[in-house]
């Protein structure tokens, strides 16, 4: 199968003057030295040896087969939520190298989530769990340290009640909440231009860190809903942003969490709450979790993922973090009882 | 538009070829459609030897027509049909997926697209005992998935572990990288490497097309329509040439599917009517 000069990736104006002096296809280009062909086609030396090596090289990466696939997939592990019946319903945690998207409504719980999952990725590998840094960009100003401090105790303690063996007490040394704060590196992006240039250098982040194993946007989704006068630009920079994150994702072995607002969508004379960005950026994170009020009640439920069952699992978020609902069952009883619903008892107002 | 080279054809020396330069005949188009006896003037060669020349250089680089009812045998014996494994979707299909055609796969975000993909990757690594290549744009693959359709199949670890290996995937994330493969595929005896598995390969698979070129349609950018063709040539003439069923999957966006399908059906091939120019397409709806 010949390949034609016009599908290399050189500059247009370089494969134009090639096609213009009939060079055709690769094998037209393959046995000519520099020299020669700048003479030929009108080009400078340098970009002639470009577009030689482009022709001669490029065959892509070799095939990974999908029973190479499966087995490093069981190597890594997810990051747990806390959550036992989600994490259940997950198959284990949010999963290492794909994109979550973590959508609702405002008060739900994302940030919560969010920082759950900053805690929950450095809990010690002898433990079940990572032992591993985390990327935290946060846009819309969300991210409070003193919350993230309750949650790295609560993690602790809870681990420390865990420990039994010497390896365990020995990894509890290094799993304290200095240290927990030390691994979390909090970027703050103010619009989407600072988001993607964030992004673009991303690559060069992760190469100087390889503890890193998550990368958490909170959210994706408040710098581009300004971007509303020009809608096709915010198409593509959305679909450019989610190619990059996958990129990151597969090639790196983290796990992105993104965040996402919701928007009403209408279906004829019905509204409806739908994740904002739309299907444009539906199609970027692989699996989306959706967290949403139901009477008092707070559910998370798995819309969209490649190998989970659609699911609904039930949580709250306590003074501790994100953590299963409490599922005993009270009596009914004749006379009203007083509320003391435990999501609205925490000391601090969870909020976001 | 092809060079004119030296050793081309016999006659075509190093000194013809220089006369011809200096009278801005570059391409086998010039020469042959400029006018032989005014050219031998103006370069001071011989009519005859030009003559020669041009006759020679047109048998080598004229098409080669066929008959139509070569080209319907030549199909016939070389057109496979490959179930999906789903009997409702066969029948939508008339029967499968068919080889030398691309079957394209429309749908919003979680409308089933990629589970689809993994069913046919699946079944036809299992039950067909055929390689499968599937080119993962989107990052939705996941073998655990492919595992747990292959257990429904059979409980024999080794006959999953063995279907598991015939199913060969790429990760690409740009469209140069996506061209590299597909052209890596096809020339340089890529597709024979891939079947060491057992079996040819049969189909191609690739989760999502939109996904790398979506990125680089609109705005001021006007490379994106050339690699969108790009891309569409090479599925098209590696499904042609190789014999294989590629089964492409696209985002549901109006304007998207306009330009895509107009690529396809455009590059119909050396042979390929209407019909059978691969535009067979499925639309996805949430249910």
């Amino acid at each position: 199968m010949k390949r034609p000069v016009s599908s290399l990736s050189l500059g247009s104006s370089l494969k134009g003057k090639l096609v213009r002096a009939g060079f055709q296809f690769t094998t037209d280009l393959q046995d000519l030295n520099p020299e020669h062909l700048s003479a030929e086609a009108g080009v400078s030396q340098q970009e002639a040896l470009e577009a030689l090596q482009a022709a001669s090289s490029g065959h892509g990466v070799a095939p990974v087969t999908a029973l190479e696939l499966l087995q490093k997939e069981e190597e890594f592990r997810s990051i747990v939520t806390f959550c036992s019946q989600l994490d259940e319903a997950l198959g284990g945690g949010v999963p290492v190298g794909k994109v979550t998207e973590i959508c609702g409504a405002p008060g739900v719980g994302k940030t919560q989530l969010c920082l759950q999952l900053a805690v929950d990725v450095q809990v010690p590998a002898v433990f079940g769990g990572l032992g591993g840094q985390v990327l935290f960009v946060d846009t819309e100003g969300g991210f409070q340290v003193q919350r993230l401090v309750d949650l790295a105790g609560a993690a602790v303690r809870h681990c420390s009640l865990l420990a039994e063996d010497e390896e365990q007490r020995v990894a509890m040394t290094t799993f304290t909440v200095e240290t927990i704060l030390s691994n979390v590196f909090l970027v703050r992006c103010r619009d989407y231009v600072e988001l993607l240039a964030e992004l673009h250098l991303l690559a060069d982040f992760l190469s100087n860190r390889p503890r890193l194993r998550l990368l958490v946007i909170d959210s994706v989704a408040f710098p581009f809903l300004r971007l509303h006068d020009d809608l096709s630009q915010r198409t593509r920079l959305l679909q450019g942003l989610g190619l990059r994150l996958i990129a990151a994702a597969t090639s790196h072995n983290i796990a992105v969490v993104t965040t996402n607002h919701m928007t009403t969508r209408l279906h004829g004379s019905q509204a409806q709450l739908a994740p904002a960005l739309g299907d444009v950026w539906g199609h970027a994170p692989s699996i989306r979790l959706l967290l949403r009020w139901e009477e008092s009640r707070r559910l998370a439920s798995i819309v969209k993922s490649p190998g989970h069952m659609d699911a609904s699992v039930q949580y709250q978020i306590t003074y501790q973090g994100f953590r299963d609902a409490d599922q005993s069952e009270r009596p009914p009883s004749k006379r009203p009882r007083s509320q003391t619903d435990q999501s609205a008892s925490s000391r601090k107002n969870t909020g976001t | 538009m092809v060079a004119l080279l030296v050793g081309m054809c016999p006659g075509l020396d190093e000194g013809l070829l220089r006369s011809l330069r200096a009278a801005d005949i570059r391409t086998v188009e010039d020469l042959v459609s400029s006018d032989i006896e005014d050219l031998a003037q103006k370069c001071s060669v011989s009519y005859k030897a030009l003559f020669a020349v041009r006759r020679v250089l047109l048998a080598q680089h004229t098409a080669f027509p066929v008959s139509g009812a070569d080209l319907y045998e030549e199909l016939l014996s070389s057109t496979a049909i490959l179930s999906t494994g789903n009997p409702s979707l066969d029948k939508l299909l008339d029967s499968g997926l068919y080889t030398g055609e691309i079957t394209e796969l429309t749908g919003g975000p979680g409308s089933g697209k990629s589970q689809v993909c993994f069913g046919v990757a699946v079944h036809i690594a299992y039950h067909l005992k055929q390689s499968v290549i599937y080119i993962d744009t989107t990052g939705g693959l996941t073998a655990g998935r492919l595992l747990q359709m292959l257990q429904t199949e059979t409980n024999n670890r080794d006959e999953q572990m063995e279907a598991l290996q015939r199913i060969h995937t790429f990760r690409l994330f740009d469209v140069c990288a996506l061209l590299d493969c597909l052209y890596g595929l096809g020339g340089g005896g890529g597709l024979h490497m891939a079947c060491v598995g057992g079996g040819s390969v049969k189909a191609l698979i690739v989760d999502s097309v939109s996904a790398v070129i979506a990125p680089l349609l609109g705005g001021k950018q006007n490379e994106g329509m050339s690699l969108m063709r790009q891309v569409a040539a090479a599925l098209k003439t590696m499904a042609k040439d190789f014999s294989v069923a590629v089964l492409a999957c696209l985002i549901k966006e109006d304007f998207d599917l306009q330009w895509w399908s107009r690529a396809e059906g455009g590059r119909g091939g050396a042979g390929g009517g209407g019909e059978t120019s691969g535009k067979r397409k499925l639309d996805e709806t949430d249910p």
